[in-house]
Order: structure tokens, then sequence, then C-alpha cells
């Protein structure tokens, strides 16, 4: 308890490098480029210019065009106005929409709140590995679809969709394709001149950016038109008014920058203290069991299900970890995941697993520390328990 | 009796403790004289509880052995009623109210399903008490598994 705390739960949130905190921090004070970035004054100038320097930033990361994004204030907002966006946009055209069973809630309860609404939402069940397949987009696809929306990489399990396949089919079909990326920036490489992706969202605070502040690709090029959700002064192109928060734009900007420099060796590194962490906690505890696809993963996610004791007691033991069961936007109603369920899990493994995330700071020691940890407390809970 | 609030967890310190470092963990080695034994629930519902009550011939519990799956209070419930079943009457011990121990401890009432989880294991071992159970004598040694 007193001992300090081992955090692996990048995929909930990262905190602020350093540097960004930094750059944010020029943008607050007199000294620096606080005015309002749609004033025409010098001040005001300023701090366009730097809001268009992170959104050049952002776009690099990615290979989208400055003006294909569109800050918001995180993932679940550019989730939404992709979804309702387009939805609402073109439904003259049909009202159906394809996702997953396993998308983030951003997804999942704005295509429920679409289908209160009127339209027709396909939820496609993932695959044992929890990967959704491209044929299975395919099959389901209407002359009334308008939009399919599944995410890059899945929150809780790590699993790698291949976007690149499923916009081959959606562009054939001449259907919009939204992804949610809030996972993936920065841990996997993403074209977006190469990928037939119409729409793809983005989040500030996963990748070590403010939280507060997301984006949302919107392509050019063939045009996706969106309704807006929140109408005022017309900033963003009319897509999203409010007035810019400079520092918050600012830091995503310099966290996606961060990001597009370190890529290359930080993916590895993430993905060798992943690897160290499952081999340790598989040796320790060979009943452990591997969720999600064994090799289609993203660097930084490890989710494993612990046979035999129950969840919330195991969490609770690792007090010394912060760790999540499931999704943290999930975890505090306390239900088996509902990704490990459409997997297949039973609500008894579903809730005895445990979602590791390793991000920039999470050091060797830390995974060998973990491991210990872990596999000690479940050893005590599993003799706890009676036989059977 | 609930104590501080662990500032790490929703739970009072005295949970966490016993949560943590539980008493009387474990079971009785078979053939053990006077052992009743009690279970309740079942692990597809969350909790199981397998409780042992060892009772001397004059029909008092000398000790007390559990097994048990569940969450942090299921586990520390058992912990704590261990403790306090130790010395009493059997009759005491099939009246005793784990609910009550709850609310002692300031836990909420949707934790209460684990304390009657507890409480129903324990009377279900009282309850098969009757003259097949060889008691323990009033000086006998055992032994136990932890």
């Amino acid at each position: 308890m007193n001992q300090k705390t081992i955090y692996l739960d990048y995929a909930a949130t990262t905190p602020v490098d350093p540097r960004v905190a930094e750059k944010m921090s020029g943008c607050l004070t007199c000294e620096g480029m606080f005015a309002n970035p749609a004033s025409a004054h010098g001040p005001g100038r300023a701090a366009r210019g730097a809001v268009e320097q992170a959104r050049n930033q952002v776009a690099a990361l990615v290979g989208a065009e400055p003006g294909e994004i569109i800050f918001t204030s995180g993932a679940t907002e550019s989730d939404n106005l992709a979804i309702k966006g387009v939805a609402h946009f073109y439904k003259h055209k049909g009202r159906h929409l394809v996702t997953s069973r396993i998308e983030h809630k951003a997804v999942l309860d704005t295509c429920k709140q679409l289908e209160r609404d009127g339209f027709e939402v396909t939820w496609l069940k993932p695959d044992a590995d929890g990967l959704i397949q491209p044929p299975m987009v395919e099959q389901v696809l209407r002359p009334d679809t308008v939009l399919v929306s599944i995410m890059h990489v899945n929150n809780e399990i790590g699993t790698i969709n291949d976007i690149a396949a499923i916009g081959r089919i959606t562009r054939k079909h001449g259907v919009f394709f939204h992804v949610d990326a809030a996972q993936s920036a920065g841990k996997l490489p993403i074209d977006l001149k190469t990928l037939f992706v119409d729409l793809m969202s983005f989040s500030g605070h996963k990748l070590y950016g403010p939280k507060g502040i997301g984006a949302l690709y919107v392509r050019r090029q063939p045009r996706v038109q969106l309704d807006p959700l929140i109408h005022g002064g017309g900033h963003e192109h009319g897509l999203r008014s409010g007035t810019l928060a400079t520092h918050q734009i600012v830091g995503m900007g310099e966290a996606f920058s961060l990001a597009r420099q370190e890529l290359t060796k930080e993916a590895p590194h993430l993905r060798a203290l992943r690897e160290k962490l499952w081999q340790a906690l598989h040796t320790a505890v060979p009943q452990a069991m591997l969720n999600g696809h064994p090799t289609e993963r993203v660097c930084g996610i490890l989710n494993v299900a612990f046979p035999g004791i129950e969840g919330e007691s195991l969490l609770f033991a690792c007090g010394a970890l912060a760790v999540s069961s499931g999704s943290a936007c999930t975890s505090a109603d306390r239900q088996p995941s509902f990704v490990l369920r459409a997997l297949g899990r039973d609500d008894q493994l579903a809730g005895s697993s445990i979602r590791f995330s390793v991000g920039r700071f999470t050091t060797s020691a830390e995974v060998e520390a973990a491991a210990r940890i872990v596999s000690e407390e479940y050893r005590r809970l599993l003799d706890l328990a009676p036989v059977g | 009796m609930n104590g501080s609030m662990d500032p790490d967890t929703e739970y009072s310190a005295t949970v966490w403790k016993h949560f943590h470092t539980p008493s009387n963990a474990g079971e009785f080695l078979a053939g053990t004289a006077g052992v009743l034994n009690g279970e309740a629930g079942a692990r597809q519902h969350g909790r199981a509880v397998a409780f042992q009550l060892q009772v001397t011939a004059d029909g008092q519990v000398a000790d007390c052995r559990y097994r048990v799956y569940g969450c942090p209070v299921t586990i520390a419930l058992c912990s704590l009623t261990s403790e306090a079943l130790k010395g009493q009457p059997l009759t005491a011990a099939a009246a005793y109210s784990v609910v009550s121990l709850a609310e002692q401890l300031g836990l909420p009432a949707e934790k209460h399903a684990a304390a009657i989880t507890v409480e129903d294991a324990i009377r279900s071992a009282a309850g098969r008490y009757n003259s097949h159970v060889q008691p323990l004598a009033a000086a006998t040694e055992f032994t136990y598994r932890a």
C-alpha cells in the first residue's frame, strides 16, 4: 500500500509529456499566446499561427492534409461528429449503418442513439480473436448503407483490424468509412493518403497530450460532408463551433509531433515490455490466458484472463498496480467486459481479466515487479478458493 | 468497527486488512474430529463459500476454517466472522448475523448479498450438528491444512 503505484494503464490515459506541458504553458498567460485565434489583431494572429502549426503536426503523423483536421474536445466528440454527422447529412441516401459489437462506447452509444432516431444499425460480431474480418463487412452492406464505423485498435484487447482491406470494400461500394484511431495513432504507422478511410478520430490524452482535446480527420477528396453537432461561430469550417483552445491544441500538436519522431523506436520498446510482461505472467501462472489475437495486436496492450479467481479481488489485491479490468470508461459499473463477452469468454473469465498497458515511461523493473505482484496475489486467491 | 476508509480503495481499512491477510483461512485435515462442513453460493454467481466449524463435546465452536471465492468483501467477512465465532456456543454461531457485521463495517447494501452467502454457509455447517458427528474432546489437539 505504501509502495509507489506502478502505472500500467496507458491505454486509459497517459501523463502529459513534459515537453508537451512546456509548449502548453506558453499559451496561457499574458506573456504567451493567450489571445483568441479568431481575432484579427497581432496576438490573435500569433495564436492562430500556433493552432495551424499544431494542425500541421497532427496531419503529419497520419498522412493527412492540414485542412482535413478538425479539432474537437476528444475522441468521443470526434466519433459523435463523424457518425451522427454522416448519418444526418446523408439520410436521404440511406439510413443503414454498420459497426461492431466491440467498439468503444463512444461509437456504440452514438449508434444506439441513431437507432432510436430511426436509423438501422448492423452490429458485427468479432471472430474469436477479436477481429472484424473484412468479408464480414462486405456481407452486410446494403444499397442504403451510408457508413461503416470500425475501430483500428481495440481499446481493451489491443487487436488491430485491417482497415486497409475494409476501406477497399467500403470505397468499392460507395459507403463512407469511419475509423476510431484513439488507440492506434502514434503506435502504428497510419498513412491516410493510401487508406480508403473517410473519417478518423484521434485523442490527445492517449498520446502524452492533454485531456479535453481531440481531432477528426474529414477527407476532402472524395469529399465527406457532415451535419455539425455544435453550432456557433462557424469555427473549424463550420463543423465545430467554439473558441479554439489554443493551449490544448498546441499540446496535442506537440504530442503528435513527438510521437512521429519517436514512433520507430518507441513501438519496438513497448512491444518488448509487453512481451516481457506476458512471458513473466505466463511462466508464473501457466493457467493465464491471452485475450485477443496473439500477433495482430498493438504494441502497448496486454489483456490476460486469470481462471479460477474472482476479478474484483484480483484487482484489489494488486492495489500497488494501476491497471484496468476492461475499459476504464466501463470499469466503474463492474460488469464483465462486453468486449470479452463478445469474444466468447464467460462471465467468470471476463470478470477475472486484467488489461495491462505499458507506455513511454514504463520501465523494465516495473514490468518485472508487476508480474511478481500479480502472480503472487493470483496464487494467494486461488489457494483461498474452494475446490471446484 | 468500520475504521477509516482506505484511501486507495472504497472499503474500510478493516475490510482491506482482512481481505489482504485473512485469519483462519484454509481447511481442517480430512478426518479431523468435530468438524462440521457447510457450503453456500456458486462460482457462476460470483461467490462461493465453504465454511468449517470445529465443535467441542459441550457444543462450543473451538475453531473455524473456510475457503472462499468472491469479492474482497466476501473474503473479509469470512475472516472477521471466523474470529467472531471462536469460543461461541454453536447455537450462537448458527444465529450469528453476518449482515449486521456488514452494516457495522459500513458496507453498502449491495454488498449484503456477500454477507448472506457467508451466513448461509455457517448455518449449513451448524445444521449438520447431530449425533453422527464425533465431537472434539475438550483437550484434543488437531491439525489443519492452511
